[in-house]
């Protein structure tokens, strides 16, 4: 996905959120629904639970779009977490604590800024091509950690891995994804 | 507020892919509300997940999904869960396990200015606080797994250093500990185990089995 149709989707979500516009709606579920469904099936779902929680994603996009902010996050990344969120809440029955990044009174001022000017279509992008570049057995685990839903301890038994050394190849892997996002270094 | 310990970033990774259970969400949620590093490495490593999620082959839904979803647009939508109480030291996410005030938790006593409170969470992990009056410790212990251990209030230390608010202690198997609170205000931690922890000695032994550590 290229920095245009990352662009395109933050796009619609906006419209969705600012009009209620369906032909937005209809855009963004013809591109998110499938992929939520493929997303939920690699995790263990079976078609029908994966498609009924596919819609539930798509629903909970349509009443919460007047929330996404461009500036946080891309559609993709928002709709990652609303459908990672449904599925620890139906699939594996337990809760969220989530942390809502927008609350202000969480936020001391002083460490506010260079977040909110990112341009994340294009922060997204750098991602994607460090994401590409990062050695094989770092994207190994961190795919793993999204697609498998394992503790590391675990996936560091089933490489035949010390958990120390899945540790460090976390480590290693989230400092270049960081470098690439340009936010430390 | 600086904080000078955080949790490691396989747990940070671990709470955005979704892998992380229950208790542990729990323990880097609250972490995260005294941290703005770590809120800003948990966007960064969700981030990841949408390129997981565009990447993701897509899985055609059925002919109807989309004419049966547009006829759910208009339901209301469920009620929203109620704000978190701002004014509260309890960080928000943890308010939905044990309300806004410490002082009126019914803490279970376990001798020598120490309490705790098992919090219920699903998934595997055993989460609790912890409450130190100062100068108190918590028995010696080590740990069959790992264990990670946010103060919530206060601070203590013990041979690896100094733990206050915010501040996330991560301790592996191998490592045998024994926690002392610090003068100051009582010492509240939140504690998160995979394992029970084993004590050293015969009675706290007897007085972890009573109180179900
Ligand atoms: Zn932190």
């Amino acid at each position: 996905m290229d920095v245009g149709e990352a662009a395109r989707l933050n796009a619609l979500v906006v419209a969705v959120g600012r009009a209620q516009d369906r032909a937005a709606f209809q855009a963004l579920f013809d591109h998110f629904a499938p992929r939520v469904k493929g997303y939920l099936m690699r995790l263990g779902a079976g078609n029908a639970v994966a498609e009924d929680l596919a819609q539930d994603a798509m629903l909970t996009l349509w009443r919460k779009a007047s929330l996404f902010d461009p500036a946080k996050a891309s559609a993709s990344t928002w709709m990652f977490t609303i459908a990672r969120n449904l599925r620890i809440d139906a699939i594996r029955r337990e809760r969220r604590p989530e942390l809502d990044p927008n609350e202000p009174a969480l936020l001391p001022e002083a460490e506010r800024g260079a977040d909110e000017s990112l341009d994340w279509a294009q922060a997204e992008d750098r991602l994607h091509a460090a994401l590409a570049e990062l050695p094989r057995e770092q994207a190994e685990i961190i795919h793993l950690s999204f697609l498998a839903e394992k503790p590391h301890s675990l996936i560091a038994t089933e490489l035949g891995l010390p958990l120390g050394t899945v540790k460090s190849r976390i480590r290693l892997a989230m400092a270049r994804l960081r470098q690439a996002l340009g936010d430390e270094s | 507020m600086s904080i000078a310990h955080h949790p490691g970033d396989e747990l940070l990774l671990s709470y955005a892919s979704g892998a992380a259970n229950e208790a542990v969400a729990l323990l880097v949620a609250s972490h995260a509300t005294f941290c703005a590093q770590c809120r800003a490495r948990v966007q960064r490593a969700e981030a990841t997940g949408g390129r997981v999620l565009t990447d993701m082959a897509p899985v055609p839904m059925s002919a109807q999904a989309y004419e049966s979803l547009l006829a759910r647009l208009d339901e209301p939508a469920r009620a929203v869960v109620q704000a978190a109480h701002l004014q509260s030291d309890v960080p928000a996410p943890l308010q939905a396990y044990i309300g806004t005030d410490y002082g009126a938790l019914p803490w279970r006593h376990v001798g020598g200015g120490i309490s705790h409170l098992p919090i219920r969470t699903r998934g595997g992990m055993r989460a609790r606080l912890i409450r130190a009056e100062p100068g108190s410790g918590v028995y010696t212990h080590t740990h069959k797994g790992e264990e990670w251990t946010l103060v919530l209030t206060g601070s203590y230390t013990d041979k690896t250093g100094h733990y206050a608010a915010g501040d996330v202690q991560s301790t592996t198997p191998e490592i045998s500990h024994q926690p002392t609170a610090d003068a100051g205000p009582v010492c509240i931690n939140l504690a998160v185990t995979d394992a029970p922890l084993v004590f050293r000695g015969l009675l706290p032994k007897l007085v972890a089995k009573f109180h179900g550590f």
